[in-house]
């Protein structure tokens, strides 16, 4: 009973300071406050730890890693989101992901909190099928890629929407900064410029372009390194599936809608890595294939269950 | 220092790899890479014939179209890819081609002999080769089909498109259930949706009941696979060998063609060479000109990442013609022959001389939670011979199976086969129970007749059971009459019979598979996690140049060139500039001021714009 209690406490706080940090960056992120800056730090830190805890609780109450039912599996998804924040709050020094994961945090805790009913909040013993080793494995870096690809696809819709005409002036395979003017002659010209900007005329009027097409640089920028990171965790966690199938029942490949959704998922960020590369299609057509693959990936995740059919499917959402 | 490698005036060989593989600090992977290049090089001596006359045709050929200038280029140019130039192959290379006719006649002729040395076959360069066979036009023929579909096939819109309507597949054979029945599409599609344009009896003339077997998909997956032999083979290859090939440049001019480049005035070699070695790169020096490079896993990787795919693909395609597969339900206490119950996949099966062995179940168990819930199954098996003697013996359970002479029998599914009584403290009989919901809550039962009805009007004592621990009894009538635990041994009277539940006798539901494919999947597989990881790393190659007291500096990444640009430029904020003093010209030059103080003030004033701006 005490398990059941220091859970509730965890889960509690841990969403009241989401939902706190969310604000905060928010608000920051229109007006830019330093305080909040670190205030909203420090609470994710907290919040952290506080899901952390959960999860080692789950673990202790139940001798495996705290990944059995759609429950557990939200609140290791949530935390996901918190620990990129905190990774990005290392790299980042603009604070452009800090909102979207934030937030991204905050709804998926609010969903595993508020909407799921009681009965399926309490920890369960495994079925037979998932009592192996490779649950820690293959659910884990499934549900990390998951944080990773939304986070990146988040980014890409942020990009597409806001700067829906533009993306191809300002893309980032345009942006060769030109190192001559990196001279002692001109000292005062920060190397960002574009190249096509330099060349037309040093009016600091250009200013605010400059910043828009840092904004573009920046977001296309994270929307590639952590959609590879997560492409690299989906293959893993694809492969664990499939490796972990073939040892329990024979069958490396048995076309279950999730793992099919998982394929689809892999597909659409394999064509965004491609198109990434191609000098015709880039920026828009990227950006559009990454934003597709955010619905493609809960649709992965949440929809199949849904369906109600196939392996995966354990009665979650009755 | 120990990297850097002052070469001697050797002509450099088409690889270089014995080269590279002198130095120290080569990783381990970059060694790999070369031998097997080199190995590939060397094995492939024996088509080389067929290569250069492939060369001199094709310099032939273009000597008829263009100048006679063109065909110097080409013979002096080292063995590429004919037709395909990559679009992002550096300007370097044909600067260099150039460059190199022109210059020191040393050099030049370094090159003219190796390419004689090579085409031992003809008498030179210009003339039209005298072994113009009717063998030599066929395989002219054939390679121009290679070349054909190749181009074809490698196409970037295409694979995208593959992709895309693979995926596209994919999801409607979610959308659709698969393997039903044709009465359940034909029922269940029955309305007409999509205004009388799709029905039941379209999706059975589409094959979307199984669409993961259906031709056109199987062709789409054929395709793709096609596609990604051809664009290996024809653009990143050949990316690769020309990567690889490390070109000193003689010019300025070609440097600043580059993406990235600067001149650093007042700027020695050596201290440029000294920074990149100690960022990792793999530094080669040849006179005043430099070229380093970091990071070949990441041209080599993507290769891999095609490679995995393709082999996982075959090892599918194996496993799907190549293999057997078999259910059988057991009940506890009885054999099965295992090449009874196997049935071939496909063509390319062979069944093996362990499908003579004889699988004896000796026990099967629930184990259950304390809370009721099933935690386990566990069969009890043995492996007799032909000859009776026991070979193998395991207790397999749901995620542990039994692998024996090339099969493998998985734990996958159960049921009841008896109930064993006492009735009227005569017996033991066996009642056969019949399963009545199967899935996920199954539900068996079985029947005691009591009385002389006959069959049509039989009435008695119904016993049903969902697991192997209890049995609830209906009477004749259907009444509830009682739960008994098996081996309680408690009687319970029923209709004026007392019954005394024995044992409920369980059976075991077993999966045996037989996949030749399998080993060849799972190196796919590793293949594919590697390199999917290791595509990210970027390919870096430097050149500089010393031009007079001045340094040309220029550089070129595959991938993430932003950055890329960011890190080389601090790195070249520290190389120090010399000052000479004029009066002491024979002493060693003083080092005043160093390029990283002018350009802090550049990026002091930097800073104050960008904190300005954000």
């Amino acid at each position: 009973m005490i398990y059941l209690y220091v859970e509730q406490i965890f889960v509690y706080i841990s969403f009241l300071i989401l939902f706190l940090v969310t604000l905060l960056n928010l608000i920051n992120f229109f007006f830019e406050i330093d305080k909040i800056n670190h205030f909203s730090n420090n609470g994710m830190k907290f919040a952290f730890l506080c899901t952390t805890g959960f999860l080692t609780t789950r673990f202790f109450q139940t001798q495996h890693l705290p990944l059995g039912n759609l429950y557990e599996s939200l609140m290791f998804l949530s935390w996901g989101f918190s620990f990129l924040y905190l990774i990005s709050n290392v790299k980042n020094k603009k604070r452009l992901s800090a909102p979207v994961l934030a937030t991204s945090a905050l709804l998926v805790h609010a969903f595993a909190v508020l909407s799921l009913p009681h009965k399926m909040r309490e920890s369960m013993s495994l079925v037979p099928a998932l009592q192996s080793q490779w649950l820690m494995m293959h659910v884990s870096t499934t549900l990390i890629s998951y944080a990773t690809l939304l986070f990146g696809s988040l980014l890409a819709i942020v990009l597409l929407s806001i700067f829906h005409g533009e993306i191809k002036r300002y893309c980032v395979g345009n942006l060769t900064n030109n190192f001559e003017f990196r001279n002692k002659n001109y000292p005062l010209i920060s190397k960002n410029f574009p190249k096509q900007i330099i060349t037309e005329s040093f009016s600091y009027s250009l200013f605010l372009n400059s910043r828009k097409c840092q904004l573009i640089h920046l977001l296309d920028k994270w929307t590639y390194q952590a959609i590879s990171l997560g492409f690299s965790f989906l293959t893993i966690g694809i492969i664990s599936g499939a490796v972990w199938a073939n040892e329990a029942w024979g069958s490396y490949w048995s076309w279950d809608p999730k793992e099919t959704w998982a394929l689809i998922t892999w597909l659409i960020y394999a064509i965004y890595l491609h198109i990434r590369i191609n000098k015709k299609w880039m920026g828009k057509g990227s950006t559009m294939a990454a934003s597709m693959g955010f619905f493609l990936v809960w649709i992965c995740f949440l929809g199949v269950n849904l369906l109600g059919v196939g392996l995966h499917n354990y009665d979650w959402l009755i | 220092m120990n990297t850097i490698q002052h070469l001697s005036t050797e002509a450099p060989s088409v690889l270089g790899g014995h080269r590279l593989l002198k130095s120290s600090s080569c990783s381990y992977f970059v060694t790999t890479a070369h031998g097997f290049l080199l190995a590939r090089r060397m094995l492939s001596g024996i088509s080389q014939p067929e290569k250069y006359r492939r060369i001199l045709v094709n310099s032939y050929n273009r000597k008829q179209s263009n100048s006679s200038n063109t065909t110097v280029k080409t013979s002096t140019k080292l063995p590429s890819v004919d037709h395909l130039t990559p679009s992002d192959a550096p300007s370097v290379s044909n600067a260099e081609g150039r460059e190199d006719a022109a210059s020191s006649s040393q050099w030049k002729e370094r090159k003219d002999d190796g390419v004689d040395v090579r085409a031992g076959f003809s008498s030179g360069k210009d003339k039209k080769p005298a072994l113009l066979t009717d063998s030599f036009e066929y395989f002219a023929f054939l390679r121009r089909l290679k070349r054909t579909a190749e181009k074809l096939l490698s196409s970037f819109p295409l694979a995208i498109a593959e992709l895309a309507i693979i995926g596209a597949l994919c999801a409607v054979g979610t959308l659709i259930e698969q393997g039903q029945s044709r009465e359940f599409y034909l029922q269940k599609y029955s309305e007409d949706w999509a205004f009388g344009l799709f029905n039941g009896e379209w999706v059975l003339n589409l094959c979307l009941d199984h669409v993961y077997t259906a031709p056109y998909f199987l062709g789409l997956l054929a395709l793709l696979a096609a596609s990604l032999i051809a664009c290996t083979s024809s653009r990143q290859i050949p990316l690769v060998k020309i990567a690889r090939r490390w070109r000193f440049v003689n010019s300025g001019a070609s440097i600043s063609k580059l993406d990235f480049h600067e001149t650093l005035p007042h700027a020695r070699l050596a201290d440029l060479a000294v920074l990149l070695a100690g960022d990792k790169y793999q530094v080669f020096m040849r006179g005043p000109s430099l070229y380093a490079f970091k990071g070949l896993a990441g041209r080599f990787a993507p290769i891999g990442v095609h490679a995995a795919l393709l082999l996982i693909m075959g090892g599918a395609t194996y496993s799907a013609i190549g293999g057997y597969h078999g259910t059988i339900m057991v009940p506890q206490g009885l054999n099965f022959m295992v090449g009874e119950a196997m049935y071939p996949a496909g063509f390319l099966s062979q069944p093996p001389d362990s499908f003579d062995t004889e699988v004896h179940i000796n026990k099967f168990t629930i184990e259950t939670y304390p809370n009721g819930e099933v935690s386990q199954f566990r069969t009890d098996l043995s492996l007799f011979n032909l000859r009776g003697q026991e070979v193998s013996r395991k207790v397999i359970s749901v995620n542990d199976p039994l692998r024996y002479g090339g099969f493998t029998m998985y734990q996958t599914d159960w049921g009841i086969s008896t109930i064993q009584i006492h009735v009227d403290g005569e017996g033991p009989f066996n009642l056969v129970a019949a399963p009545l919901q199967t899935g996920d809550n199954k539900l068996f039962g079985t029947f005691l007749p009591i009385g002389d009805n006959g069959l049509a009007g039989a009435k008695g004592i119904s016993m049903l059971a969902r697991d192997l621990q209890s049995v609830v009894i209906y009477d004749s009538n259907g009444a509830f009459a009682g739960v008994r635990r098996s081996g309680s041994e408690k009687p319970i009277t029923v209709d004026g019979v007392t019954i005394i539940i024995d044992d409920i006798i369980g059976s075991t539901g077993l999966e045996m598979k037989l996949d030749p494919g399998v080993p060849i999947v799972y190196a796919g597989f590793a293949a594919l996690m590697l390199t999917t990881v290791l595509s990210y790393l970027c390919h870096l190659q430097v050149w500089a140049l010393q031009v007079d007291d001045s340094l040309v500096v220029g550089a070129k990444s595959n991938r993430n060139r932003a950055e890329f640009a960011e890190d080389l430029g601090k790195l070249l904020n520290f190389v120090p500039e010399i000052v000479r003093d004029r009066s002491m010209e024979n002493i060693a030059p003083i080092i005043s001021s160093t390029n990283e103080e002018l350009s802090m003030q550049g990026t002091s004033a930097k800073m104050d714009n960008e904190s300005s701006r954000s």
